[in-house]
């Protein structure tokens, strides 16, 4: 048996994990479960629950870190016919786990947070669309939805009112593109998962054509406490501008790696040697991905930064899923950006241009790199391809994920790239796995 | 048109009942797949052409989406499947040799490649979101943490031992469909926190 | 819709609201460099080739292509940050692309070609080996496929599933990694297929009928129509040394809107087959066209209802009047049959025209598989659909492609029932309300249904649901031949001498003739003891008009030069006239056309008959440029 790694008790998402089989219905329930959603469908209206949750400044914290009360004001009121809610369960950033982690501590804290987000937008159907992997926390949610629809939580009647709701699952099956939300909203339907031009942003023409909005497994779940205790209680933590509490997972050469649930604004110090126990015995932090490999690496003279978003906005970094990976100063920089940019390049969708050729052309420079065979051609071209794939070219994001992660390796450790391209050597002089 | 059908008469039945379950009827298309998928092993063209069929699809169409996505398997593969996390964080733990011992274990030389028992394949994947127990791995529908290559080793063997000839987790990953509302089918407990053989 | 005014590198741009960047910029002469994009298809912002800069706005450049005007809008497509992202958005699509330009088709006319020079980078900084993958791949007899080449713009693939609603086209794996293919590698069986070559923007869809044939800048190409079936779609022929070597579309929104089927892109080769008649025999033996002409003459002169007449579908506008002009005089009582026609009868009026079928709420298609029979009307009514919400309504025994949309009401009638289920159909719910234009559109059930009471049945539909009609002819010019009173539906059995003008009569030259005068371009069985054989030209040397079935004179210009002995259509009808005893003396086709539309209302067009020479000149952009 795997133990919980990571916040049990926590202030907000993690409050109740300490509490066994708070999977089942009848402990969620004992502990205050559902009576979120029972106020809201019989006491509140939607644009109640989406001022409160507006109060609450609770912003999504899939990567994009988007306003949720506003994201659900986008979706059209007077729109006739269905509208939906969209779970973002296609959890895939590497260094990043804590939906996982969420959904299989507390499966009815997701179910009862999307309920609430389709009561907000006047729909009444949310659709997890939930990664292939996740044997188990698909199974889990699968048994606590049919259990909250024998309790009459979910169906046409939820505690009495005449505002049905349902919760529905889709399976994805192997492809990180579909994290992206357009790129989601296609494999829903059935198709390749290639991201969408927008407009037509999802409010508009979601899934099936219809209104919907996409929200993380994360932010979700949090809106019952947000219900529960008042969008100001939830407020008053946090920053000033980044409210509330979010999960981090942390990874990689650190003594206590985990799912964590952090008040927004401590720093990276604080997680990295707090939470997570400091670094592996007898080595030094040398660099962190502070939220996913899609943020731009931070050296680690910088481990003070705060996790505010908008300090790492500044630095030009972000605090993304949430996944920091932390590596040490045996490993290679040069091999672990090569390795991350084979990633972007196996999940491009292969839609738009820059990013279907531009992670293949980079991972092959890094493969002669590598060989011992770079130059400062290779150099060159390593920042022609971090270019292009930056600043806009691409269609969605994955690209410039990529770009970002040969550049900011580069800015930081271009003497490791100088190493291995101009002299062959690596310094390091460890192969990466040497953990 | 030839006249056996590689998918059973009552899969293809299932699978015909598959659109009415979503608002637009495309959306079964990789439901649809994975049942095929559960039933052959992997997808042939000819199972890809019946999905097609059933669900009234060109086959061009179904082809396109199976060969989007990982976990639609176009070749054979083994009866039991390692899928090897080797990205960043997994990596960093020493997910690389562990491949490399793998290999050996199973006896393969290479990715894809299934054991001449035709008990073990095995892929290297992109996270798999269970960063925190890095290094790990997937097989049989269940993860596997904090792996070593003794653990590696227990799962080879507990897989090669006549007890093992049945799937190890309890519930067999039933097909993708979402709970119908009001079908009135009993919920079932949900497994123990028990998350994995760690 | 409002205009909307707006500045493009300097330039004020007033265009209807609604309008992309992209087609904003070409009214004003700018070229905004595209491949994904065209303007047919739904904008998908795939390729990111037309990435421009413009305020207000994000400080990153945006797709032209996805992004609509807006009032005010300043757009700069030469700023330095535009310049730059697409001359490395062009580079990024020469990394892996073969550069084996010296010998691909597209040569000359590849807009790869001319974007990497009005727009690429100077010099290349592309290293190292590139992706390969096999081929070429033969998609089908016609198409040959080259993964190497293709800028993966999905072009093809979104026209197979937008425009032709098939999916046997399809783009497999992801990623880098992604190529186009047809289903499992079987043979694309779509009879729009070859429209996809003059989509793709680069050489990796090629006609396998015209491969390693020429370089573009070989040939010279003529603007004329095609002549496979009444739907008249317009058409660029290419020519080089005397041959026919490639058909493509010619956009004309009022008809095709720039696509063409199979049939009209690929059979063709007939025209450059070694074994065409050349000169005109009399039982086998070669002779003057003088003599031929004279021995035609003689055997057909005088013999009544014993003169049968067989038309091709594809007869002309003025062979139709030479001919009514022969059946006025020497020839009058022969019996005519006309090739393909259907037994619908002349219209009493104008039709619906074709271009009306987008703006129908509600189109229902009664007694035809206009797949087959009307390719490019099939494309127009699907369009109606998907793209513009109109309600489908099929009434045909059989299954039909229009089955692919889910929603279609396919009425399955027993064969002969059509006009009954026609009847019916006034108390259909999608007609109670219909909130718009119903358009009727209707065959003839290749025989199968009583066209008087079928006609009657439409006509008596379209009066209750305020709908329009559209009769849908099959041969080319049918409706053209039954103006001029020459689309016979006669039974040529029992006659003694045939006049076989264009291949021999589908059922066969009947066994009571005695007197075989046959003009046709094909050596056929028979035609060595035929009494005269005249070489026929083809659709590719003749010049002359058809009337496509909504009733639009369209010309057909000949892009092969015709070299004697062979001689033109009307002036073979006119030396046989003259052999007959009338008057046929008018020197070129303009006369017969001015005649023609004196004396026929339906052929007024035909008064102001456009230049019919050919336009021909070297070409520097092909096809698929937007």
């Amino acid at each position: 048996m795997a133990e919980q790694r990571g916040t049990v008790g926590g202030p907000v998402l993690t409050e109740w994990f300490a509490k066994a089989d708070l999977h089942t219905l009848d402990v969620y329930e004992s502990l205050g479960g559902y009576s979120a959603l029972r106020k809201v469908v019989t006491t509140m209206t939607a644009q109640q629950v989406i001022d409160e949750v507006k109060i609450s400044g609770l912003r999504g914290r899939g990567g994009a870190d988007f306003p949720t009360a506003m994201k659900w004001s986008f979706v059209p009121k007077d729109h006739p016919g269905p509208k939906y809610i969209v779970v973002n369960a296609d959890e895939s950033e590497p260094g990043s786990a804590k939906d996982r982690y969420l959904m299989e501590n507390s499966p009815h804290a997701l179910i009862e947070g999307a309920a609430i987000a389709s009561f907000a937008i006047g729909g009444h159907q949310a659709w997890i669309y939930i990664r292939g992997e996740y044997d188990l926390p698909y199974e889990m949610l699968r048994d606590a939805i049919a259990e909250a629809h024998a309790k009459g939580y979910l169906g046409d009647h939820p505690f009495g009112s005449d505002h049905a709701l349902d919760v529905r699952l889709y399976r994805g099956h192997g492809a990180y593109i579909c994290g992206e939300e357009t790129a989601l909203l296609e494999s829903l339907e059935g198709k390749r998962a290639q991201p969408r031009s927008r407009p037509p942003f999802p409010a508009v023409k979601g899934a099936w054509g219809l209104p919907t909005a996409v929200n993380n497994v994360e932010t979700l779940s949090t809106v019952p406490w947000i219900i529960r205790h008042g969008g100001a209680e939830y407020a008053s933590r946090g920053t000033e501008k980044a409210k509330g509490t979010r999960m981090v997972t942390v990874s990689g050469d650190v003594q206590k790696p985990g799912n964590y649930e952090i008040e927004i604004g401590v720093t990276y110090r604080d997680i990295i040697e707090g939470l997570a126990g400091g670094m592996l015995s007898g080595r030094d932090l040398k660099v962190f991905w502070p939220g996913g490999s899609s943020a731009k690496v931070l050296p680690a003279s910088m481990i003070d930064t705060s996790t505010d978003l908008d300090g790492l906005k500044a630095l030009g970094t972000m605090g993304g899923s949430g996944g920091i990976i932390v590596m040490d100063d045996s490993h290679c920089v040069v091999k672990a950006a090569a390795r991350l940019l084979r990633f972007y390049a196996h999940e491009s969708c292969g839609k738009c241009t820059p990013c279907r050729v531009g992670g293949n052309w980079a991972v092959r420079t890094y493969d002669r790199i590598l060989a011992n065979e770079g130059s400062q051609l290779e150099l060159g071209i390593l920042e022609r391809v971090s270019d292009g794939l930056q600043n806009g070219r691409c269609l969605c994001g994955l690209g410039d994920a990529a770009g970002w992660v040969i550049e900011s390796t580069m800015r930081h450790f271009h003497d490791e790239y100088e190493d291995h391209c101009l002299r062959h050597t690596c310094n390091v002089g460890k192969a990466l796995a040497h953990a | 048109m030839k006249t056996t059908s590689v998918l059973s008469a009552h899969l293809i039945d299932e699978i015909k009942a598959l659109p009415a379950r979503y608002p637009q009827p495309r959306s079964a298309v990789m439901p649809a797949l994975d049942l095929a998928q559960e039933e052959l092993g992997y997808l042939t063209p000819e199972a890809m052409t019946e999905v097609a069929t059933a669900l009234q699809l060109d086959a061009g169409y179904v082809e396109g989406v199976a060969t989007f996505y990982t976990l639609f398997h176009l070749e054979p593969i083994g009866k039991h499947r390692f899928y090897m996390c080797t990205n960043l964080s997994c990596t960093l733990r020493g997910a690389e040799e562990l491949v490399e011992h793998l290999r050996g274990a199973i006896g393969v030389h290479e990715a894809g490649e299934v054991s001449k028992d035709g008990l073990f394949s095995y892929e290297e994947v992109e996270c798999m979101g269970a960063c925190e127990y890095a290094p790990m791995c997937r097989v049989d529908h269940r993860y596997h943490y904090d792996l070593t290559a003794e653990k590696v080793d227990g799962l080879v063997a507990e897989r090669r031992s006549p007890a093992a000839a049945a799937p190890l987790s309890s519930s067999p990953l039933s097909p993708t469909l979402p709970p119908e509302r009001g079908e009135g089918d009993k919920p079932k407990r949900a497994p123990k926190k028990k998350k994995a053989d760690g | 819709m409002p205009d909307i005014n707006l500045t493009i590198d300097g330039h004020k741009v007033t265009v209807p609201a609604g309008t992309l960047i992209v087609e904003a910029a070409k009214t004003v002469g700018i070229e905004i460099p595209v491949f994904c994009y065209h303007h047919k298809l739904d904008p998908v912002g795939a390729c990111r080739l037309c990435l421009v800069d413009f305020s207000p706005g994000p400080p990153r450049p945006q797709t032209a292509c996805t992004t609509p005007v807006a009032e005010g809008m300043v757009v700069r497509t030469q700023s330095a940050m535009a310049v730059q992202a697409r001359a490395d958005i062009l580079e990024f699509e020469l990394v892996n692309h073969p550069l084996d330009c010296p010998v691909c088709d597209k040569g000359g006319e590849c807009p790869l070609q001319d974007f990497t020079f009005r727009h690429g980078y100077p010099t290349s900084r592309i290293d190292g080996p590139r992706l390969h993958f096999k081929k070429p791949i033969p998609l089908s007899e016609n198409i040959a496929l080259d993964r190497e080449r293709c800028v993966l713009c999905y072009r093809c693939t979104r026209y197979y599933d937008e425009i032709a609603w098939e999916q046997e086209l399809t783009v497999a794996q992801r990623g880098v990694q992604s190529f186009i293919t047809s289903q499992f590698d079987q043979p694309l069986q779509s009879n729009f297929s070859g429209n996809i070559i003059d989509l793709c923007p680069v050489g990796a869809l090629t006609s396998r009928v015209w491969r390693f044939e020429s370089r573009p800048w070989d040939m010279t190409h003529t603007e004329s129509v095609c002549s496979k079936c009444a739907v008249g779609c317009n058409t660029t022929m290419w020519q080089r040394r005397g041959q026919l070597v490639r058909i493509t579309s010619r956009e004309n929104d009022d008809i095709d809107e720039g696509w063409i089927c199979d049939r009209g892109r690929f059979d063709y080769t007939d025209v450059n087959e070694p074994s065409r008649l050349r000169t005109p025999t009399i039982r086998g033996a070669k002779s003057t066209w003088a003599d031929a002409l004279a021995a035609t003459a003689g055997g057909i002169k005088g013999k009544g209802a014993k003169l049968g007449i067989s038309l091709p579908a594809d007869l002309t506008n003025e062979e139709a009047f030479l001919f009514r002009r022969l059946l006025d005089g020497p020839l009058k009582g022969a019996k005519v049959k006309m090739h393909g026609r259907t037994a619908i009868p002349a219209p009493a009026g104008p039709t619906m025209p074709i271009k009306e079928i987008d703006d129908a709420r509600v189109i229902v298609v009664v007694a035809s598989d206009i797949e087959n029979d009307v390719p490019i009307i099939d494309l127009r009514v699907k369009k109606a659909v998907s793209k513009r919400g109109a309600k489908l309504i099929v009434i045909y025994p059989e299954g039909v492609d229009l089955d692919r949309n889910p929603h279609t009401v396919h009425i399955r009638n027993a064969k002969g029932a059509a006009a009954e289920e026609v009847r019916k159909l006034s108390s259909h719910e999608l007609l109670q309300n219909p909130g718009g234009p119903v358009a009727i559109l209707f065959g003839d059930g290749h025989g199968s249904e009583d066209m008087n009471d079928l006609a009657s049945a439409c006509g008596a539909l379209a009066e209750q649901v305020g709908g329009k009609e559209m009769p849908l002819y099959r041969a080319t010019n049918e409706r053209g031949a039954l103006a001029l009173g020459v689309a016979g539906w006669d039974s040529l059995d029992g006659v003694e001498a045939l006049l076989s003008w264009g291949p021999p009569p589908t059922a066969g030259v009947p066994t009571s003739v005695r007197f075989l005068a046959a003009w046709d371009h094909l050596p056929r069985d028979g035609y060595d003891k035929a009494a005269v054989v005249l070489p026929a030209t083809t659709f590719a040397e003749r010049q002359g008009s058809y009337t496509n079935l909504e009733g639009t004179v369209q010309f057909l210009r000949p892009p092969v030069a015709i070299n004697p002995p062979l001689k033109e259509a009307w002036e073979v009808l006119n030396e046989l006239g003259a052999a007959l005893g009338l008057e046929l003396d008018y020197p070129g086709i303009f006369p017969i056309q001015r005649d023609a539309a004196a004396k026929t209302p339906a052929l007024a067009a035909l008064a102001q008959t456009p230049s019919p020479e050919p336009v021909t000149g070297p070409v520097l952009v092909g096809p698929a440029h937007p």
